[in-house]
């Protein structure tokens, strides 16, 4: 199941290549950075902070506070045990939601990873007839409204006995998707062909190639291929909702929608503890893009997206 | 960072680890169809998951070859949820039914009951009183009651009493309920009542005029002076005369604001809203009380229920259907009130002491208001197109509400449409 | 950089060595090549036509029929086309609607993606930090970001108090049939951070010696971004338009989850959205032959979209290759 169990030479070399003309923008005068700058950046990233800090500060509001909806931009009040009452005074077993969210989104990134750095490299570095054709699809899928495949996606996986189980929310990840692939295409078109070149002197397969030579060097596409897949399935709950029937499958984002459902429409859910839900869904996602925007910053994309000409 | 063929070496693992883990819960998460168990679907919160448990745990005490797996999904999704699991072959024995009840057994998804409300001897208009045949349709019964109460008027008893207004009664009509909300009112800060935008609010003044949603030859009848004014008084307490917090009010209390949760945080002196509300004031430092609705030319209210239901995909109808006979008899009953989740249908559950002194209520809470009420309930047209024809409102009501407006050009519009959606 | 690859010819790299030497005898060898090609790229094709092409097909059929989902569909012929397009005034709002909101909020989200790109590319202290930060509101699960919006756009919430503070009375955004998508644009701009990462991601890899050029030739900063920058990222730029264009006119969980009440309509339907009708007629009604037929008028017109912005790119997306 390792992708990549060890890393070429030469790979390693362009790595530490690339890393040693690093830092380009030292000295022009397009990369300074004016007060100016920092004031904008400072009152941007404030507006687009706001509403997390409200977050923060209703997920540490009193019960009292939550069912009067008298909740302060700026947290006044710190119940610090609503982050320990989520787990058991909502009737939900939340950290049991917790597993199944790491679990789902998972394997759903490993599976695009897998399967995207496969059609990738094919959209990228093979020739075929019918190829120009097939990545015109690829593009034009994008473009088709989920909603309407819902329904017969639904009866398809219903038929392979599949409904109440996370297959439909998994294994369509082994299948990649159009935008992934995309952007592994994009990213290994930009890698230069002496490697691969020299590689199938050494008598290398086209297998070979992937393998060896361009798979070690995709991990900052990878990497943010990964990111997305896992923010996206960490968060979605549509497809949750329509596949899963039990909750103990549940994960959290269905969970934290059931959080809010009340019995009756016009009573107000526990705001505080969704709001701690929340955060325990956000947390997650921040550290893991704050761990991996190195690579989400290297995918090399400029000049050479030339596949949407 | 860690180093990157550790880093990739351990990811192999973890994956290999989570792919056999996802087979296990694959496995074990499979269909519970073939165990025999029944699949009842209903929709709600905590309690009512609680509530329903604890009926289903009684039934399978007592009819050990009765296995039911309780599923509550969350209100906003339930129809969809339910639609397709109906679609996918994969529909639920017992379903939870509400007002769009006909959306269903117009399309021939509910199991018609009569055949097995004969031979069990059940007696549906001993047993639930006029609500017995709620549920019917082109004279089968597809559902039988569950829960089911009258709106109420819910009323803060120290604001009446600081500005020295007698309580709420039975007796009262629209213009005394009105004089009354202007005293309670103090601008920006109080108001009289909740508003009454929702329909079983509204609706209940339009059979108070006389007026009716749709007529008894099945038309539409919504611009009729009756309904007019009725809609125009509801909307008017809001803009006109200010007793009712607007949109933008409830907006700045906080999201998702409305009567109920105005009327706990001390804010709105009077609400009309059914049962459920009773559970958060009992937890609220609210001293409250609850009375009939008032009246118009005639005394009308509308009433909140929903029944159980069994679904064509089921393999075992007739067991359902026992399980469903369990559930809505006096024991399983019980625990709808002991729980204070709604009002049971049953009646001799609603006549007894346990509903009508239960343990959680606060000293003098008048419980036999939902008794007294169930005698002018008017009936709610439950058609086929219910949805269409609440997104009907929904749409074209929404500036008249938040802005307030003329009742009578929005209802023409409402009448026009609705004659093109009930066929 | 030279490198750079265009539609008709992905892999220049290698077919520039193959036009050397080999191309004369390769037939055998291109046969191969083909085959593991279409082997590479099955993982896709298998997707695209089991969980794709097979249900897209079932939706043609589903929106020439009338369809509730439950009982057996019922051919109606073009039928759910022609009322879509003839008889239900909601289409025609909700198609209008829609193109409001994508008109406004696309370019909008390109232009403030693209100056946010271009502020954290310079050499900023904390700039992880930053670049954190303006990510977030896409990692925000859409529960708490809706209900945190309903607050911050409540008539007297922060936003209003923040255009009090310059004088602006603000509207009622969520609860007026004016404003509610002014709203939905505004929570759309507040998620434009998520484009960054591309563009970010464009500007680093552009050549530090086209800045060190224009240095000489004594252009300013804001000279050398018209001029160095924008260029190169034209073509991210073009992706994102062509995503944004896709994913505006596709817009539904954010209207779902700030309509008021849960009436995704929103006031006299002033924020009923193509998918939100769609979702509508088909979960709610239980119209799936015209839901289906609604989906499909809404793929052509997002098809018809993009093949514009296709055309139209041809005048200001830049490809090296072709100054090469």
């Amino acid at each position: 199941m390792a992708v990549a169990s060890q890393t070429p030479d030469h790979a390693v070399a362009a790595a530490k290549g690339r890393r040693a003309d690093r830092d380009p923008k030292g000295g022009l005068s397009a990369f300074k950075a004016s007060p100016a700058t920092y004031a904008v950046l400072l009152i941007v990233s404030a507006m687009f902070f706001v509403p997390f800090v409200l977050m923060v500060s209703i997920s540490l509001a009193s019960d009292q506070t939550s069912a009067q909806n008298a909740f302060t931009v700026l947290p006044t009040e710190f119940e610090w045990g609503n982050f320990a009452e989520v787990f058991t005074a909502t009737g939900l077993p939340v950290g049991r939601f917790v597993l199944n969210s790491v679990l789902i989104a998972t394997l759903s990134a490993v599976g695009q990873v897998l399967s995207s750095s496969l059609v990738g490299y094919a959209f990228a570095r093979l020739r075929a007839p019918g190829k120009g054709v097939m990545f015109m699809i690829v593009l034009a899928t994008m473009m088709i409204p989920a909603q309407i495949t819902m329904i017969p996606q639904f009866l398809l996986f219903k038929e392979l006995g599949w409904v109440n189980t996370y297959l439909p929310l998994i294994v369509p990840n082994f299948f990649t998707n159009a935008f992934n692939v995309f952007l592994v295409r994009q990213f290994v078109s930009r890698i230069s062909g002496e490697l691969d070149e020299a590689a199938q002197m050494d008598g290398l397969g086209y297998f070979g190639v992937y393998r060896r030579i361009i798979l070690p060097m995709m991990w900052p596409i990878l990497t943010a291929i990964a990111i997305f897949t896992l923010t996206a399935a960490w968060g979605d709950f549509m497809g949750p909702l329509i596949y899963l029937n039990s909750e103990e499958s549940m994960p959290l984002a269905l969970g934290l929608q059931y959080m809010t459902s009340t019995s009756n429409a016009m009573q107000l859910p526990p705001w505080n503890l969704v709001m701690v839900g929340s955060i325990l869904l956000t947390v997650p996602m921040i550290a893991i893009y704050y761990l991996g925007q190195k690579y989400l910053y290297e995918m090399n994309l400029q000049g050479g997206s030339a596949g949407v000409k | 960072m860690m180093h990157k063929v550790q880093w990739r070496r351990g990811a192999g693992l973890a994956a290999t680890a989570l792919l056999g883990a996802a087979a296990l819960a694959a496995c074990g998460g499979g269909d519970s169809g073939d165990d025999g168990a029944l699949k009842m679907v209903v929709w709600g919160g905590d309690l009512d998951k609680e509530t329903y448990q604890a009926r289903i745990d009684l039934l399978e005490a007592e009819n050990p070859d009765i296995t039911i797996d309780l599923q509550l999904i969350p209100s906003d999704q339930y129809e969809q949820k339910v639609q397709t699991m109906i679609a996918g072959g994969d529909g639920p024995d017992i379903m939870q039914v509400a007002e769009n009840v006909n959306s269903y057994s117009s399309k021939s998804q509910l199991v018609p009951l009569d055949e097995y409300i004969e031979s069990s001897g059940l007696d549906m208009e001993q047993r639930f009183g006029p609500v017995g045949d709620l549920y019917t349709y082109e004279d089968q019964t597809y559902a039988i009651p569950d829960r089911s109460g009258a709106m109420i008027v819910y009323y803060n008893k120290d604001l009446f009493d600081a500005a020295g207004l007698e309580y709420p009664t039975a007796e009262w009509t629209q213009e005394d309920a009105q004089a009354a909300m202007e005293q309670l009112t103090i601008p920006g800060e109080q108001w009289g009542y909740g508003g009454a935008g929702w329909w079983a609010q509204w609706w209940s003044f339009a059979y108070q005029n006389g007026g009716q949603i749709i007529d008894d030859s099945g038309r539409p009848a919504v611009n009729s002076p009756e309904v007019v004014a009725a809609l125009q008084w509801a909307n008017d307490l809001t803009h006109v005369h200010h007793v009712v917090p607007t949109a933008a009010e409830y907006a700045d209390m906080g999201p998702d604001m409305g009567g109920d949760p105005a009327f706990a945080a001390g804010t709105v002196a009077m609400n009309t809203t059914g049962f459920w509300a009773i559970g958060g004031l009992i937890e609220s430092d609210i001293n409250w009380g609850i009375a009939p609705m008032w009246s118009g030319e005639q005394q009308a209210v509308s009433a909140f229920g929903s029944g159980l239901a069994v679904t064509r995909d089921s393999e075992n109808p007739e067991q359902a259907f026992e399980a469903i006979d369990f559930l809505t008899d006096v024991e399983a009953q019980t625990v709808i009130i002991d729980k204070a989740q709604d009002v049971p249908a049953n009646l001799e559950v609603q006549q007894s002491d346990a509903f009508l002194n239960p343990e959680w209520a606060p000293e003098g809470l008048d419980m036999g208001a939902f008794g007294e009420s169930s005698e002018f309930i008017f009936r709610a047209p439950f058609i086929p197109e219910w949805n269409e024809m609440m997104a009907t409102f929904d749409d074209n009501l929404g500036t008249f509400w938040n802005e307030g407006g003329d009742a009578k050009t929005e209802l023409d519009k409402i009448q026009a449409q609705l004659e093109s959606i009930i066929e | 950089m030279s490198n750079v690859v265009v539609d008709e010819a992905p892999g220049a790299a290698r077919e520039t060595r193959g036009a050397g030497r080999r191309r004369p005898k390769m037939s055998g060898r291109r046969k191969k090549e083909a085959l593991y090609f279409w082997l590479f790229i099955s993982p896709w094709l298998i997707g695209f036509v089991g969980f794709l092409l097979g249900p897209m097909i079932a939706s043609v059929y589903i929106s020439l029929t009338e369809w509730d989902s439950f009982t057996p569909p019922e051919w109606v012929g073009l039928e759910n086309y022609s009322r879509a397009l003839t008889e239900d005034p909601i289409f025609w709002k909700a198609l209008g609607n829609t193109f409001y909101f994508a008109a406004i909020s696309v370019p909008l989200g390109l232009v403030v993606g693209v100056w946010l790109a271009n502020l954290l590319n310079k050499r900023v202290r904390g700039r992880k930090l930053f670049r954190t930060f303006i990510y977030l509101p896409t990692l925000v699960p859409l529960v708490a970001t809706a209900m945190v919006f309903k607050m911050v756009l409540a008539p007297s919430g922060p936003f209003n108090d923040l255009l009090g503070w310059f004088g602006i009375d603000g509207p009622q955004w969520l609860l007026s049939a004016t404003w509610i998508k002014p709203a939905l644009i505004i929570l759309s701009v507040w998620g434009a951070g998520g484009a960054t990462v591309l563009l970010l991601s464009a500007m680093n890899g552009i050549p530090r010696e086209l800045y060190e050029a224009a240095e000489i030739d004594g252009a300013s900063p804001w000279r050398q971004f018209w001029s160095v920058t924008f260029p190169q990222i034209t073509p991210v730029i073009f992706f994102n338009l062509i995503m944004g264009l896709i994913g505006a006119f596709q817009i539904f969980s954010q209207v779902y989850i700030l309509a008021p009440n849960n009436n995704v309509g929103g006031p006299d339907n002033a924020s009923q959205m193509m998918v939100t009708l769609l979702f509508q007629e088909a979960f709610s009604f239980y119209h799936f032959g015209y839901a289906s037929a609604i989906a499909w008028l809404l793929f052509i017109v997002i098809l018809l979209f993009t093949v514009i912005a296709f055309r139209t790119a041809r005048k200001w997306v830049f490809y090296e290759t072709e100054v090469r």
